[in-house]
């Protein structure tokens, strides 16, 4: 049985640390609101760049651009692992790398592009290279998506990898963050059924739809890599708050826990100690 | 009521304006682009430069000058859209920032070879700082 003093140290340190999940339950929540409001201020981009690649891809007959055709065979491909710099997040970081390795598994022959600090480590301890890793937060998001795109399609341009895969976490709802893989490059061409209906011929494109799409391409790369960013940034927050909401939860119970154990320890000394006194007395009237 | 077209001008990160515009000119691949209203359907790529827009907002006409980098351009019977990675007003430009880049990416471009995608970012870099740096000086 412990002692009253070890529960009340236990009760202390449990506090503790009940406060500190608190306070980063806090910080999440206020992470998480940045965070969707970064998201939904690069959406009217993200639409008006599909909407222009819809355009694009309906005028254009065939297009000989490297990211529309098959990489080179044989050679081995470059996986995008996407996952937080920090724990503490519950599994959120775990699933985007189990997930990852499930990828490795099915096709050993491939190349680690790390993205985030929890990625990096887990591509190390992986069997393949890791050709190229970044901090999540390491400056500006947009530079950073540039870069990893730049590397990502130099490699995919000379041959190093067949083809861009992306592994990274979705965020379907606050409550749920659900690890995917999608294939980035090449771009499987999504031509609208009504292709023909269109305004086939009345667009112009300056100098032509295949100088354009040449150009709009590498910046859908970039983009979809930067909104992924963004949505695990999202996603990290979120699982965040909830792990630290489920700590400070646990951490709660357990204080009740203890505390009553403590009261009983405590009352159980009181007693003890009063039947010795009365049994001293007794044996005094005695 | 003036002859405009809606437009806009979005980077990932903001809508960098929103309004009515009489004319804008673009800097395209293939040189300057005017835009008018009811421009037939269009669709271009845009060097890093300096974007004009004649806009109209409160009923007086106003001129708006933006450093932008690379980015698209799409005019529609009913509206105008360009798309850059960045677009800077006057008053946010940092000529020390837009310095370093250009020291920087001029180093950097010395070792290339011209007409590679390397080459490409570089210049575009530096063309976006000297945009910024001829709309700030």
């Amino acid at each position: 049985m412990p002692s009253v003093k070890d529960l009340r140290d236990r009760i202390k340190s449990l506090k503790n640390t009940q406060q500190i999940t608190k306070a980063m339950k806090q910080v999440a929540a206020a992470k998480i609101r940045r965070a969707e409001i970064a998201q939904r201020q690069a959406r009217p981009y993200a639409e008006a760049l599909s909407a222009m690649l819809r355009d694009l891809m309906n005028a254009v007959g065939t297009v000989d651009h490297p990211f529309l055709k098959p990489g080179r065979e044989g050679a081995p491909k470059g996986v995008i692992l996407m996952t937080a710099d920090k724990g503490l997040a519950g599994a959120f970081n775990s699933n985007v790398i189990r997930l990852g390795e499930a990828v490795a598994r099915e096709d050993k022959n491939l190349v680690w592009y790390a993205v985030g600090n929890k990625a990096r480590n887990a591509a190390k301890r992986m069997t393949q290279t890791t050709a190229f890793d970044v901090s999540l937060s390491a400056g500006p998001k947009i530079e950073t998506a540039r870069r990893i795109a730049a590397r990502v399609s130099d490699d995919f341009r000379a041959g190093t990898i067949s083809e861009i895969v992306l592994v990274s976490s979705k965020l379907v709802s606050m409550s749920i963050q659900r690890p995917e893989s999608r294939r980035l490059v090449p771009i499987v061409a999504e031509k609208s059924v009504d292709a023909g209906n269109g305004p086939r011929g009345a667009v112009e494109f300056s100098p032509s739809p295949e100088a354009v799409l040449t150009r709009l391409l590498p910046k859908y790369l970039e983009f979809t890599i930067f909104s992924a960013m963004l949505e695990t940034d999202a996603s990290f927050f979120a699982a965040q708050l909830i792990a630290m909401n489920n700590a400070t939860d646990n951490a709660g119970k357990l204080i009740d826990e203890l505390t009553l154990q403590m009261n009983k320890a405590r009352q159980t000394a009181i007693t003890s100690e009063m039947l010795e006194i009365v049994g001293g007395a007794e044996a005094i009237v005695g | 009521m003036a002859n405009t077209i809606p437009f806009k001008l979005i980077t990932p990160t903001a809508i960098a304006y929103e309004g009515d515009a009489e004319l804008v000119i673009a800097v395209g691949t293939e040189g300057e682009e005017g835009i008018l209203p009811s421009h037939a359907p269009f669709l271009t790529a845009l060097r890093p430069g300096i974007l004009r827009a004649n806009v109209v907002e409160g009923g007086a006409s106003k001129r708006l000058e933006f450093a932008t980098s690379e980015g698209f351009l799409q005019a529609l019977p009913d509206r105008l859209t360009v798309l850059v990675d960045a677009a800077l007003r006057r008053e946010e430009i940092d000529a020390d920032t837009a310095k370093a880049d250009l020291a920087g990416a001029e180093e950097r471009i010395k070792s290339l070879t011209p007409q590679t995608a390397e080459y490409a970012r570089e210049q575009a870099i530096v063309d976006f700082a000297n945009a910024r740096l001829t709309l700030n000086g």
